[in-house]
């Protein structure tokens, strides 16, 4: 019988192999994919966001945490799939169009990610059409809206246009974060919330997507 | 007292007059003279007009060739992305280093060879050429943090520090020997002082600040030294936590972005270290009013004391209201 403890402190200390061995012997010895994700998984990468609150992780540990946390995810993914656990709800993320900055996307994406939701990553400097397609393709839930420029948070307000345009608007939940984005910004251009860091990010998807 | 004066005064300690006066302009600058901003980063004309005509107007102490962070990379052979009104960007996917053995086969280019880095150069020396001795003139290179991220990507180097701390050490090694033969040709060009930018450092955390990046910033700023020019230390981001290392690396100044305290660096690098900062560029520089920004200053240049240089904590946005710019200018002109 795996320690199923050592799932969480790999994660937590950013060791990829042990999280991978420790999964892969779960596995094996039957145990539910979604117990590892709830009991284990979600709440390493909560207490990941944590330390990074506090300044005892920096960007070098989140990473790491979060290359950790994936190693397990990918082992878990087909079974998860195939058992037809009900994942957190589907997200879409992406950096704005003209807007290069992607740390703190990839950093919400996984603790999205960590904390059960199914995440479309569409990488940098996305064009709201790229949007607007994934929507229509692959119909999530929620659209995570990154920006770390002034100059680009216009983007987010051009993105969030072409949606109406589209007809998508409706059918999704918007939230947007970055440094220089702030919750009044989000009101103004019409998003469904704003989330000052990774963790604010996870809690407030499962708010809006338990309202919905 | 002259500008160029001024700042080189404040940097030995002597008296100043007034405040000197130095925030970064560069999309602002382009803005300044009705310049698309690609062609402020490839004809060192555009950008030295820029330049002049941005300091001349709000009376800054200096004029610089900062303008992106992608010409070593692109000398290098790295894929560059060039957008019509933006800086142009190392694109990460495509990253030079993406494979580390690349490392050992890489070559200091040269830094007149023709190509960016050689229109930096070129503008040092028309900026020189220009200003007359009248405002200082502020060279650029990328620290060691910030270049190894653009030649490595910089989602990769972070996690680089604990799986290949010795790459990441060799990657420095290089990027330092790199820079300083910039750093060189522009100092043969005129500059007074080079600027490093070491944004990344500024994501490490104090472990890795300490242990891997301090020791090449000092490395880098002993080697400018050495050929004859000052230093400017400019890492933005909350550098709360390097405070102390920053004012060990020997700078003669050290920037402090919004989200680094002037009283917290006060406090950290002692009364002589030389300050400068530390306006908020969209929250305060950008959204606020004049008085906010004289407000704010004046809070500034309080808790820094004496040995203070006016600036904000990073580049200047480009839509910033001229009034506000204005009011950060006029405090330092009346203040000392
Ligand atoms: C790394 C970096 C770069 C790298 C980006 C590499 C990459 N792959 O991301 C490079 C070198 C390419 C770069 C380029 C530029 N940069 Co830059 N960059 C930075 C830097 C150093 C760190 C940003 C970062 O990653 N922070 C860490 C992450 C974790 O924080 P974060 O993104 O804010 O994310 C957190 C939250 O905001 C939130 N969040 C983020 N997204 C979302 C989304 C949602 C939905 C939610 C809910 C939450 C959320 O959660 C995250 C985790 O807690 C900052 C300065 C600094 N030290 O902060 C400048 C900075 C962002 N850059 C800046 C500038 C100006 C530029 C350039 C224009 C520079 C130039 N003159 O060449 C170019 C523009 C390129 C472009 N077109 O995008 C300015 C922006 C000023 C402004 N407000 O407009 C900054 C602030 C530096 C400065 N003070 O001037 N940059």
């Amino acid at each position: 019988m795996p320690e199923l403890r050592e799932l969480y402190d790999a994660i937590l200390n950013g060791d990829h192999k042990t999280s991978a061995a420790v999964t892969r012997e779960a596995i094996d010895a039957g145990i539910e994919p979604m117990e590892l994700v709830s009991g284990y998984m979600v709440p390493a990468m909560d207490e990941v966001g944590k330390r990074f609150e506090c300044e005892d992780y920096f960007i070098p540990e989140l990473l790491l945490s979060a290359r950790a946390m994936k190693a397990a995810l990918e082992l878990l993914r087909p079974l998860l799939a195939a058992s037809g656990a009900k994942s957190a709800g589907r997200v879409v993320i992406g950096t704005v169009k003209g807007d290069l900055h992607d740390i703190g996307k990839n950093i919400v994406g996984a603790m999205l990610e960590g904390g059960g939701f199914e995440v479309i990553d569409l990488g940098a400097d996305v064009a709201p059409q790229k949007f607007i397609a994934a929507i229509k393709e692959r119909n999530p839930q929620l659209i995570c809206l990154s920006a770390l420029l002034t100059v680009t948070m216009p983007s987010m307000k051009t993105t969030i246009e072409a949606f109406k345009e589209a007809g998508v608007r409706d059918g999704v939940k918007v939230i947007v974060g970055g440094a220089p984005v702030t919750a009044e910004f989000a009101r103004e251009i019409g998003a469904d919330g704003f989330g000052e860091n990774a963790t604010a990010a996870v809690a407030l998807a499962r708010q809006l997507l338990q309202a919905a | 007292m002259n500008g160029r004066e001024r700042i080189l005064a404040s940097i030995q300690g002597q008296p100043t007059g007034r405040l000197p006066l130095m925030p970064i302009t560069m999309m602002f600058a382009a803005d300044q003279i009705g310049a698309r901003y690609l062609d402020y980063v490839t004809d060192y004309r555009v950008l030295a007009e820029g330049q002049m005509r941005t300091a001349e107007k709000f009376g800054f102490d200096y004029v610089s060739a900062i303008s992106d962070p992608a010409r070593e990379p692109a000398d290098l052979g790295a894929a560059i992305e060039f957008f019509p009104d933006q800086p142009p960007a190392v694109i990460e996917d495509r990253a030079l280093l993406a494979d580390k053995t690349r490392l050992a086969a890489l070559r200091v280019p040269d830094p007149l060879a023709g190509r960016r880095m050689s229109d930096r150069v070129h503008g040092v020396a028309l900026l020189k050429q220009r200003a007359g001795g009248d405002l200082l003139v502020e060279g650029w290179v990328e620290g060691p943090c910030a270049e190894a991220a653009d030649l490595r990507g910089i989602n990769t180097l972070m996690v680089d520090f604990y799986d290949d701390p010795a790459f990441v050490d060799d990657l420095f090694e290089f990027t330092v020997a790199m820079e300083l033969e910039f750093a060189k040709a522009q100092i043969q060009a005129g500059a007074d002082i080079i600027g490093v930018g070491d944004a990344a450092a500024s994501l490490v955390g104090p472990k890795f600040y300490q242990g891997h990046v301090w020791a090449y910033e000092k490395k880098l700023i002993q080697g400018i030294h050495d050929l004859g020019a000052k230093v400017r230390l400019h890492i933005c981001g909350n550098t709360r936590r390097i405070l102390e290392g920053m004012g060990r690396t020997g700078a003669d100044i050290v920037d402090l972005d919004y989200l680094a305290p002037v009283a917290a660096a006060r406090a950290a690098m002692g009364p002589r270290q030389v300050l400068l900062g530390n306006l908020e560029p969209v929250g305060v520089l950008r959204n606020g009013s004049p008085e906010i920004v004289r407000d704010t200053v004046a809070a500034c240049h309080r808790d820094a004391g004496e040995n203070y240089i006016a600036g904000a904590g990073c580049e200047v946005c480009r839509d910033t209201p001229e009034a506000n710019l204005r009011a950060l200018c006029e405090y330092a002109h009346v203040s000392r």
